[in-house]
């Protein structure tokens, strides 16, 4: 009320100065006009401020949020990222075209056994008999016999970009240990058998490049999650030439505990020979996916220590076949474990300074684990059985010491066990060859 | 009522300090609301976050939207998401044991500085070597289990390729590097062909197009028994499984490019040659043409320049820094006196194939043609220039990159599979089916290609 008065007094105070202004004037329409305007005026002094801070605000929020859907090239952008994931989602989805003129693929019969293929029963001979007509293509070369490593992965993108990029890396390193020791590379990528899809899908495959390639005369299967970290040992092939099967484990846990874990079957070597195929056909019927690898799934679980409750696996399925048809197979298996043929990972990674230190390459064994293998893991898949951090930063590391070993007889080094980079480690010269002669791993196991 | 309180005096004198002070409060107010908005208040987050949280907030109910921009984007410590996956909460912890949040930055790491190049010194692959085919060959005498011909007229060769040792941008680049690898993998098993992939950058300042050359160099004097160095790049295929290189064909060149001598030597075209794919010889001569090709490729300010003479030079060449084919083509065209008679520019097969014109036709080439012709009816090499599966944009569209790329993988991966009796359901399709049955006399069944034991793999039957 107070500032009514105040208010009326200013009013009472500029009427007078229009008015005389007004009065100054010849016409009453003129003072009037130029009221209004006076009006005008302080209407637009008052809302100055206003006006200022609005605009001001504008000019802040649209410095800080900027000006979102508005703008049409951000719509654009929208659409495209759309798109790409799009495709990105239908590429790595399981879906595949389904042709109709496709014949339904018949299920199998739970009540007959699973069979790998027809039943062969002079491989042997036969094999003998193809290597006799063609001798240009033999099993011995040099006196070391033909190796095949066998591996693979699944044919679609993992369910995260890390998996494929340590698959990636994991072949690089089969590929750089192959080169140097002369063995030949297998890398499948295909369900040869849909019933034996998973860890099972190895069994059609290993018995499918037997009998393709009679001039191989072992198969070695590895995982695509074990590594080779040392890249000077070679499996001593002249120790088996009783035997069939080489698998790493220990036959006190395999006979007496009957544990699970007692052999791995991610690192094995099979000779290419009948005895082989026989063991391929009496393994093989635990694997057919559905209620049969569900119900052997339940039996293994109940005859093997430790086992926990899931599918049936290759694995447990062998040891349970070995067990419990001891006298067919035991003597041809040698269960191995003078050096790690198969390395569990978890009590090596985190050795290697301790072994640059101390040891060299070309032992194979605890001080130079010859693979590490990284069970567990799955980088591949979504979720592992250990933290993702622990499981990465172990297998950088076990592959940048792998990588050491190949970049020695270059020159060149990983700078830390963590590091994608390199450093040179020994200076580039005009005569090469003296350190080739020194640093050459294929060389210096040729003329062992 | 206020000014009963305070009286009439004060009053007005509060109603006049107000008015002659309300420009600097309100522009006391825009100024913390500025700070708020760049700064942030602690807790309370930015205006951007309020946004996005606001956004999230109103997203979260069509959930499609907020997934694909974790895909693209490199995995990153979700902060406000307050959903499925909270056990990780923000930043990759290191108890997770999903490997959907978890960021590789984390723990690469490295323990050396880089080294910092001397500018005033012109580039150098290294030192300079001038007997190096006298030294090769005191080696390979005195190294006869190491010859460098495995065959009559089979040369030793190897393979080269590589890509970054760390993840692609791209999160399916990963896949696509090692479905190319698996296709090189299986040519080079069939012809007894050596692999090298590489993960190692050699020389910072050659980074990028430009890190084959010292690589190659380091190969070729560390591997004497080599006779050929094969580089092809990451995102070149084989697609003609059957197909021999004609080593006698080469019998007196050194260097070997898929190219036409009238687009290098006469248009100076900068697509004249591809070095994409190509053949090297392990001699003196390929060492002194690594040492004149290598000057532009220093990163920086030499290969800014050099690239703007590239330009200037050749003829359709866009504007960018200076690369490793221009550079091939200027120093072929400027001087070929001096090494154009080594050189072999291959047109009768596709040594490299432009992927454009080749992979709408492989349903055309499977029913008329067979492999082994290696040229425009069945290419040896498909090369997806310009694709880049392992970055996050390349110059084509995604989706005929990525799914051509597919193509051109199961038509090759066709080859190798009915050696075995499959083949793939259809070339955009990863299943396979079985087209030839068991049988049990597995070594009379021969593979239609002949690729089980082909005569190129033959080893030489001393006669005794």
């Amino acid at each position: 009320m107070g500032q009514d008065n105040f208010m009326t007094q200013k009013r009472n105070l500029s009427l007078p100065t229009t008015a005389a202004a007004g009065n100054g004037r010849a016409f009453v329409g003129g003072g009037r006009g130029a009221l209004r305007g006076k009006h005008v005026q302080k209407t637009f002094n008052n809302i100055k401020i206003t006006i200022l801070c609005g605009f001001v605000t504008i000019l802040v929020l649209r410095g800080t949020i900027g000006i979102g859907s508005l703008g049409s090239s951000d719509a654009l952008n929208q659409n495209l990222i759309e798109e790409t994931n799009r495709i990105l989602a239908e590429i790595r989805s399981d879906s595949d075209p389904i042709d109709p003129n496709d014949p339904p693929e018949p299920d199998v019969n739970p009540n007959t056994t699973y069979s790998l293929g027809p039943k062969i029963l002079n491989w042997d001979s036969d094999r003998r008999n193809w290597l006799e007509g063609n001798p240009e293509f033999p099993s011995y070369v040099n006196g070391k016999p033909k190796v095949l490593l066998l591996t693979g992965s699944p044919p679609n993108p993992c369910d995260n970009p890390m998996g494929d990029h340590y698959l990636l890396k994991a072949v690089k390193n089969k590929i750089d240990y192959c080169r140097i020791h002369g063995i030949e590379i297998v890398y499948n990528m295909a369900h040869l058998d849909k019933e034996l899809a998973g860890y099972w899908a190895k069994l059609p495959m290993i018995r499918r490049l037997m009998l393709s390639h009679p001039e191989v005369e072992w198969i070695w299967w590895m995982d695509s999650d074990a590594l080779f970290t040392d890249m000077v040992f070679q499996v001593p092939l002249s120790k088996y030439s009783k035997h069939n099967l080489v698998i790493h484990g220990y036959p006190d846990l395999l006979f007496d505990q009957k544990s699970w874990i007692a052999l791995n079957t991610g690192s094995f070597l099979f000779r290419n020979c009948q005895w082989s195929l026989d063991l391929l056909d009496a393994w093989a019927p635990m694997g057919p996916k559905g209620p049969i690898r569900d119900e052997a799934g339940k039996i293994l679980t109940a005859n093997l220590k430790g086992r926990p409750a899931f599918e049936a696996d290759d694995q447990s399925a062998l040891i349970y076949l070995l067990i419990s048809r001891q006298d067919k197979w035991m003597d041809k298996v040698y269960v191995e474990n003078s050096y790690y043929l198969h390395g569990f990972w978890a009590g090596l990674v985190d050795r290697y300074e301790e072994m640059i230190d101390k040891y060299h390459p070309g032992l194979g064994d605890e001080r130079w684990p010859f693979v590490t293998h990284f069970v567990g893991c799955k980088p591949c898949g979504s979720y592992g059985d250990y933290p993702v951090e622990r499981c990465l930063r172990s297998m950088e590391r076990a592959f940048n010491f792998a990588d050491n070993q190949v970049l020695k007889l270059y020159g060149f080094g990983h700078r830390g066990l963590l590091s994608p980079k390199i450093k040179r480690v020994r200076n580039e010269t005009a005569t090469p060859l003296e350190y080739v002669d020194k640093f050459n791993i294929r060389r210096a196991s040729h003329s062992l | 009522m206020m000014e009963r309180c305070l009286g009439a005096y004060r009053w007005r004198r509060m109603q006049r300090a107000f008015r002659q002070f309300k420009v600097t409060i309100i522009c006391l107010l825009l100024t913390i609301v500025v700070l708020r908005g760049t700064i942030g208040a602690g807790k309370f987050g930015t205006p951007e976050q309020d946004y996005l949280e606001i956004r999230d907030h109103l997203i979260h109910t069509s959930r499609k939207r907020a997934e694909p921009h974790r895909v693209l984007e490199e995995v990153q410590p979700q902060q406000t998401m307050a959903s499925d996956s909270s056990s990780s909460g923000g930043g990759g912890s290191a108890t997770t044991n999903s490997y959907t949040e978890f960021d590789i930055n984390t723990i690469l790491k490295d323990e050396e500085p880089d080294d910092k190049p001397d500018p005033n010194k012109p580039y150098s692959l290294g030192p300079k070597i001038s007997d190096w085919d006298e030294q090769r060959a005191t080696w390979l005498k005195e190294n006869p289990q190491f010859p460098n011909f495995i065959g009559p007229n089979k040369p030793r060769v190897l393979l080269v390729t590589g890509s970054s040792p760390k993840p692609c941008e791209n999160p399916v680049g990963d896949h696509y590097l090692l479905k190319s690898i698996k296709n090189k993998i299986d040519y080079c098993r069939l012809h007894g062909v050596e692999v090298f992939y590489n993960m190692a950058l050699l020389d910072a300042e050659m980074a990028g197009f430009w890190a084959k050359l010292p690589l190659i160099r380091k190969l070729l004097l560390s591997h004497p028994e080599i006779e050929f160095l094969w580089w092809m790049d990451s995102d070149a295929m084989f697609t003609d499984m059957a197909f021999e290189v004609p080593w006698e064909r080469y019998r007196d060149s050194n260097f070997v490019m898929h190219g036409w001598n009238e687009m290098v030597y006469d248009e100076k075209n900068w697509i004249g040659l591809n070095t994409g794919s190509f053949l090297l010889r392990n001699c003196q001569w390929s060492l002194d043409i690594l040492d004149s090709w290598a000057p532009m490729g220093p990163k920086g300010k030499v290969r800014e320049e050099a690239g703007k003479i590239l330009t200037r030079e050749l003829k359709n060449r866009p504007v960018f820094e200076a690369d490793d084919q221009s550079a091939m083509v200027y120093l072929l065209a400027t001087q070929r006196d001096k090494w154009g008679d080594k050189v072999y520019l291959e047109n009768a097969y596709y040594l490299h194939g432009y992927w454009g014109i080749l992979v709408d036709r492989y349903e055309e080439m499977i029913e008329n043609y067979h492999p082994g012709l290696g040229d425009h009816r069945w290419p040896l090499v498909t090369h997806f220039v310009g694709c880049k599966p392992c970055g996050k944009f390349g110059d084509y569209p995604v989706e005929r990159c990525l799914k051509q790329m597919d193509r051109a993988f199961n038509f090759g991966d066709n080859q190798i599979l009915q050696m075995y009796g499959f083949t793939h359901k259809s070339l955009a399709s990863r299943r396979v089916k079985r087209v030839r049955n068991e049988t049990s006399n597995p070594l009379e069944v021969k593979d239609e290609l002949g690729l089980l034991h082909p005569a190129f793999k033959a080893v030489k039957v001393s006669s005794s």
